[in-house]
């Protein structure tokens, strides 16, 4: 090797490492669903298995969301849109929560304007960051959680609302700074606000990038996150 | 209408651990008819067998095995999934997956690992009821009748028009396949001007380009690109441009970068060895060919042609002093795989021989000259035309094998075949100063551009007798001899045996010889069907 090369670019071998981490861990919540599946009943809904099957999912977010990021930072995260429809995905968003939602004993549920059942946006890049914002939601959560789709002057908003006490006060008052990337390093939230913006950036319409927007009350009463989305 | 639960279902993965714990996923949810496969070639295989409703297929197959992708493409091509069979694709990581798809196969959803069992079950019921939303316009795709393709779509949208965006695609796609270009132009437009789509400015870019509006696609592509930056098939588009601008050097550049963001494709590795030939930057191109020959080892685009451009690509890098072992090595086992692949082909094992030869003229003229003298035994018995960038390389080779009046004769046949070709010309002026080659087509070319001006002024039997007059001085002239087929066919009754239809049919015999890789190998078959019946 050619001693004019630095010796290891550092967030490379984070991003390949994490791209492993993911793997690994993907066979290690499939082995685990599998065993699960052969434990007799009350074993199989014990307090633990709840705890398991969160921080596997607040694990896996964390993953994507890095694995994400660096993408973002070396300007090679591919922007697939296309026309989705919003059942489907908002479903399939709460189906792959479905364990940790019976073991914590929260009833989730979304609503479709049926005026407009279809979406345009990426839909992996989305749902990534739907992921965590159910999972932070789940965490907060006391007994229910809503997905909910309305258009707002043309652009479509996916909100996330939970009954638990609501976003902190600095945290809605400051949110600017999240997004911006000005005050992430303080909590995982605040990281996956500033994941959130720039994907939500990314979507473009006519000179419009999307956007999203921290705020509490709601249907729920609790945190109330919004994607907007051109 | 039965559910998932009652349909057959196959599962592609390389490790045994995830195979089986999506089987026992689908089991609890009902499902009994599931298969495994652990490599894509099995799967192929099973499918050709068997018609699976449902296909789970991992993406990353292992180093060196077709990809989930690749899969893909080959079940599609060789039509061994209805379209009507959902095909999804479980990826690790989905963006990259993305990036390697070709727009023209994509999967009907990708299923990111890991996943559990109420997620697996909502996709299955979720793709389930698309497909039978849809199920019209699909079977109208199976059948391949893109007129029912676009009514089924007008029907669907009819009872439903929030699902139109849904039929954007289809109805794209039935419209280029029916030549509808200025309706096609049209949506595109419209659906541009609302949402930016990668596979319409690829569409669009592709339609103006193939009219021959390149400037205008050159501007798609341009603007494409700066919203897409991630899609290879738009670099591809921008790459077709540049080389009919003669930017063959900025085309180079173009592919590399697709290549970049998605090396594993062998026809764009293949086309980037091809254009690096051109620009004499032979590291690339011998880079660009062992992929393409590499990779084509699985895949269904495997072309020998690649092969013989990696060992052209070999010598041409070598020094007066001729190649070093390592580099003779590999030019002997990629053109010994064209040989042996290929017996038949009298075109393939001429050129493989020479090309060898070539590359030990200066280390060892004894089996050189034994290689060539197989050469132009062979070619000597050969029917079949070259393509004209094949025959000038041959041509090139004989000369300097020291087989002068062999490579004088074959670019005499050439300019027969190809002489109305200006750039064919170009290419035959650069290997010979003789006046009689280089002249050769000039007559009969000025003949048969009279003839097309009668022919357009609809005076059959006038344009005709100039065809005729034309084809007799170059009998194996392609143009000349599709002009002459097709001025007989027009207006003649082939249902009853004719004078027209003998001379016709006398015609298409002769050019029926050239390489199907030729521009003009569509035109010949109408032409072909016309005159034989289908």
């Amino acid at each position: 090797m050619s001693q004019d090369n630095p010796a290891l670019d550092f967030s490379t071998v984070i991003a390949s490492t994490v791209h492993d981490m993911k793997n690994s861990l993907a066979m290690l919540m499939q082995a685990h669903s599998h065993w699960l599946t052969r434990l007799p009943d009350p074993e199989q809904h014990s307090p633990e298995q709840g705890v398991i099957e969160y921080e596997f999912a607040h694990l896996n977010g964390m993953l994507v969301q890095l694995l994400g990021l660096y993408k973002l930072g070396v300007n090679q995260l591919p922007l697939q849109p296309a026309y989705h429809d919003l059942d489907d995905f908002l479903e399939a968003q709460l189906a792959s929560h479905q364990e940790v939602f019976a073991s914590r004993g929260i009833i989730a549920t979304y609503e479709v304007d049926p005026l407009s059942p279809l979406g345009f946006f990426d839909r992996e890049l989305v749902a990534s960051v739907l992921g965590n914002i159910i999972n932070n939601a789940i965490r907060y959560a006391r007994e229910s959680l809503l997905i909910s789709v309305s258009d707002e002057g043309g652009q479509l908003v996916l909100t996330i609302n939970d009954d638990g006490a609501g976003y902190p006060a600095e945290m809605i008052e400051f949110q600017a700074d999240y997004v911006q990337g000005i005050n992430y390093t303080s909590s995982s939230t605040g990281l996956g606000l500033y994941f959130a913006g720039r994907i939500a950036a990314l979507h473009q319409r006519n000179g419009v990038g999307g956007s999203t927007r921290l705020s509490n009350g709601g249907p729920l009463g609790g945190g109330v996150f919004s994607l907007y989305l051109p | 209408m039965l559910s998932y639960h009652q349909k057959s279902f196959l599962i592609v993965d390389d490790f045994s651990d995830f195979r089986s714990s999506v089987r026992s996923m689908l089991r609890e949810l009902g499902v009994k008819d599931v298969d495994t496969a652990d490599s894509g070639e099995q799967a192929l295989r099973m499918c050709s067998q068997k018609a699976y409703d449902f296909i789970l297929q991992d993406f990353h197959l292992g180093d060196g095995k077709k990809n989930g992708q690749q899969v893909l493409e080959d079940l599609m091509i060789e039509k061994l999934i209805s379209r009507e069979s959902v095909f999804v694709m479980v990826t690790a990581e989905t963006s990259q997956a993305m990036v390697l798809s070709a727009l023209e196969h994509e999967p009907d959803a990708y299923l990111t690992k890991p996943f559990n069992r109420s997620g697996l079950a909502q996709r299955l019921e979720r793709l389930e009821q698309r497909k039978n939303l849809l199920k019209p316009i699909l079977q109208a795709l199976d059948r391949g009748k893109p007129l029912e393709v676009l009514n089924a779509c007008i029907e669907l949208c009819k009872k439903d028009i929030r699902y139109s965006p849904l039929c954007l695609r289809y109805r794209a796609d039935a419209l280029r396949d029916l030549n509808q270009n200025e309706a096609l132009e049209r949506l595109y437009d419209s659906i541009i001007a609302d949402r930016p789509l990668p596979w319409a400015f690829a569409g669009l870019g592709q339609l103006l380009f193939k009219r021959g509006q390149v400037s205008q696609a050159k501007g798609i592509y341009e603007k494409a690109l700066k919203v897409f930056p991630m899609m290879p098939a738009l670099y591809d588009g921008m790459a077709d441009v540049l080389v009919v601008e003669g930017d063959t050097k900025g085309a180079q550049k173009v592919l590399e970068e697709a290549i970049r963001l998605s090396p594993l494709a062998v026809r764009r590795q293949a086309l980037l060895g091809k254009l690096a030939m051109t620009n004499e930057d032979f590291d690339t191109a011998s880079r660009a060919y062992r992929q393409a020959v590499s990779q084509g080892a699985q895949s269904r685009f495997k072309d020998a042609e690649s092969n013989l451009g990696l060992a052209h690509a070999l010598i041409s890098k070598g020094s007066e002093k001729g190649l070093d072992t390592r580099t003779r090595l590999e030019i002997n086992t990629t053109l010994s795989l064209v040989a042996k692949e290929n017996p038949s082909d009298p075109g393939l094992q001429i050129r493989a021989r020479l090309m060898k030869a070539t590359s030990l003229l200066l280390n060892d003229s004894e089996t050189a000259e034994k290689l060539t003298e197989q050469a132009m035994m062979r070619l000597d018995g050969m029917e079949q035309f070259m393509s004209a960038e094949a025959a000038l390389l041959v041509a090139k080779q004989l000369q300097m094998l020291g087989q002068a009046s062999a490579g004088a004769s074959m670019l005499k046949n050439c300019a027969e075949i190809y002489g109305d070709d200006p750039v064919v010309m170009k290419g035959i002026a650069k290997l010979t100063d003789d006046p009689t080659i280089l002249s050769s087509s000039n007559a009969a070319a000025e003949l048969n551009r009279e003839g097309v001006r009668v022919y357009k002024t609809g005076n059959l039997v006038e344009a005709r007798s100039v065809f005729r007059k034309a084809l007799a001085m170059q009998p194996k002239n392609i143009s000349i001899a599709l002009n002459m087929a097709q001025s007989l066919l027009h207006g003649t009754d082939t249902s009853v045996p004719s004078a027209e239809i003998d001379e016709c049919r006398v015609c298409l015999k002769m050019v029926g010889l050239m390489p199907d890789t030729d521009a003009r190998y569509p035109r010949y078959q109408k032409l072909k069907i016309k005159a034989f019946g289908g």
